[in-house]
């Protein structure tokens, strides 16, 4: 029952709990940490090579989650107020098609921005973001300190989310 | 936006991060940190939906299953790729009076001996420039050539390629530029690309390739850098048009490839032949393709494959 894992879930309990108040979960704070437990009881992960950091993550990606589903219903309520009376428009291909060439237009334009800030850094991006690599191995593979990979990460960041604000206000 | 908020972003983001206390006291800090974390969280989660994962989409057939069976040719020697020494070909196109063109005709190859003990060997339809008065300088205009520097750490060897600087830490490189593209491989000690802005250091083992899709960084085996000096070009995974212009650099042939065939992958090692009409009967296939006889030159192109 009580694999490596619970067990050390249960003697960081308390900084958990804390972690989950301070990422704004409130008074459901108690109750996600209930689901974090039967996760972790009902799936026999194994060993983790880093038990601690694996628990603080996945309390994370539960707050990233419940964010995501908070503004998608958000959306769709906006949506089903702006249809109302209406008609569901007919997904008909011309759509499609118009949706397709603005996806290729976007890529294009985030290619574009990318590739303005230089070939170190986009590379550094498409490392970190893409290919998942962590900053230290980018470091060592490029031969550059590790302050160069955060500040090129920085300024690769800053200019993409800029860009996909820019894209959501089009 | 949240400048604190977006280095958490990336620092969560790593595989590597461990400090959750220090984030825990961060969001703890401000009421408003949470909520500006999950927005640029939200933000990135965005981004992988417009950056493409690949720099340039290169249509694979679907029935290519990559690394195809190696099967060896035979390379006739027929003094083909014979050393010749140096040659002062023709003054540079730089106005200084010290710089000077040596270039190698397609199919031709030749060794430039530099005054402080660096080799120059220089592939098949290849312009470079020196300096009469700087032997640890070379500009690569096109083509292909294997550098041996002696290394000096107070003089490093520099060779340019188009806007591109390769600084030598103590080196065996190759370097292959034609169009927009340039490709590095080194087998021996380090070379720094671009000291003065990216500064990548390149270790023994590594390539470098940069073009219009961008700037990659890969891995290549040391003793397939430079291979055409042994009458063999090694790839790993790379795209026919690129192993075209080698081929055609090497032999001295007109070489194209139908578009289909030059997006195909190809990794395994070519045994280069003088007698073209031996080399693609047997170097075709072994990539996949048929090579046709034209008026001036040979065409690659989809073929019934190898026999499997």
């Amino acid at each position: 029952m009580a694999t490596g894992l619970s067990a050390i879930f249960l003697h960081n309990r308390p900084a958990l709990l804390r972690f989950l108040r301070a990422r704004g979960a409130g008074d459901e704070s108690e109750d996600l940490l209930q689901d974090m437990w039967m996760k972790l009881e009902e799936k026999d992960l194994g060993p983790v090579a880093d038990p601690l950091p694996y628990l603080y993550r996945m309390a994370n990606n539960l707050m990233l989650d419940r964010y995501r589903s908070a503004t998608r219903r958000e959306r769709r309520e906006q949506d089903w107020a702006e249809g109302a009376g209406g008609v569901m428009a007919d997904p008909s291909e011309d759509i499609a098609i118009d949706e397709r060439l603005i996806l290729t237009e976007r890529l294009e334009e985030a290619r574009a921005v990318l590739q303005s800030l230089g070939p170190r850094i986009e590379l550094v991006f498409r490392r970190f973001r893409i290919e998942g690599v962590g900053q230290r191995l980018i470091a060592e593979e490029l031969g550059v300190s590790l302050t160069t990979v955060e500040k090129d990460l920085q300024k690769a960041y800053r200019a993409m989310i800029a860009l996909k604000q820019k894209m959501d206000t089009e | 936006m949240n400048e604190e908020a977006l280095g958490w972003v990336i620092r969560t983001r790593d595989p590597e991060f461990a400090d959750w206390e220090a984030f825990t006291q961060w969001l703890e800090a401000d009421f408003g940190h949470a909520a500006a974390y999950d927005a640029l969280m939200a933000a990135d989660a965005d981004l992988a939906r417009i950056v493409p994962a690949k720099p340039v989409a290169i249509a694979v057939p679907a029935n290519d299953t990559g690394p195809r069976g190696w099967r060896p040719m035979r390379w006739i020697a027929s003094g083909a790729v014979a050393a010749a020494l140096v040659g002062v070909v023709s003054v540079g196109m730089m106005k200084r009076p010290d710089i000077y063109t040596v270039a190698t005709r397609p199919g031709e190859t030749r060794t430039v001996a530099l005054d402080d003990g660096t080799r120059v060997e220089m592939n098949g339809g290849t312009t470079m420039r020196l300096d009469r008065h700087d032997a640890r300088f070379a500009a690569l205009d096109s083509g292909e050539a294997a550098f041996t520097v002696r290394h000096d750490a107070a003089h490093p060897f520099r060779v340019t390629v188009g806007d591109a600087v390769f600084e030598d830490a103590g080196t065996v490189f190759n370097i292959v530029h034609s169009g927009n593209a340039t490709r590095i491989g080194v087998s021996e000690g380090k070379v720094i690309y671009n000291p003065g802005a990216e500064a990548i250091a390149l270790p023994a083992g590594r390539a470098l390739s940069e073009d219009e899709s961008g700037l990659r960084v890969m891995d290549i085996a040391p003793d397939a850098v430079a291979s055409w000096r042994q009458g063999r070009l090694t790839y790993a995974n790379a795209p026919v048009t690129q192993i075209s212009a080698d081929i055609a650099r090497s032999l001295g042939v007109q070489l194209t490839a139908t578009p289909g065939a030059g997006a195909m992958h190809f990794t395994g090692t070519i045994r280069l032949d003088r007698d073209p009409a031996r080399f693609f009967g047997q170097a075709a296939p072994l990539m996949g393709l048929s090579a046709v006889r034209q008026k001036d030159g040979w065409l690659l192109k989809e073929g019934d494959g190898p026999s499997r």
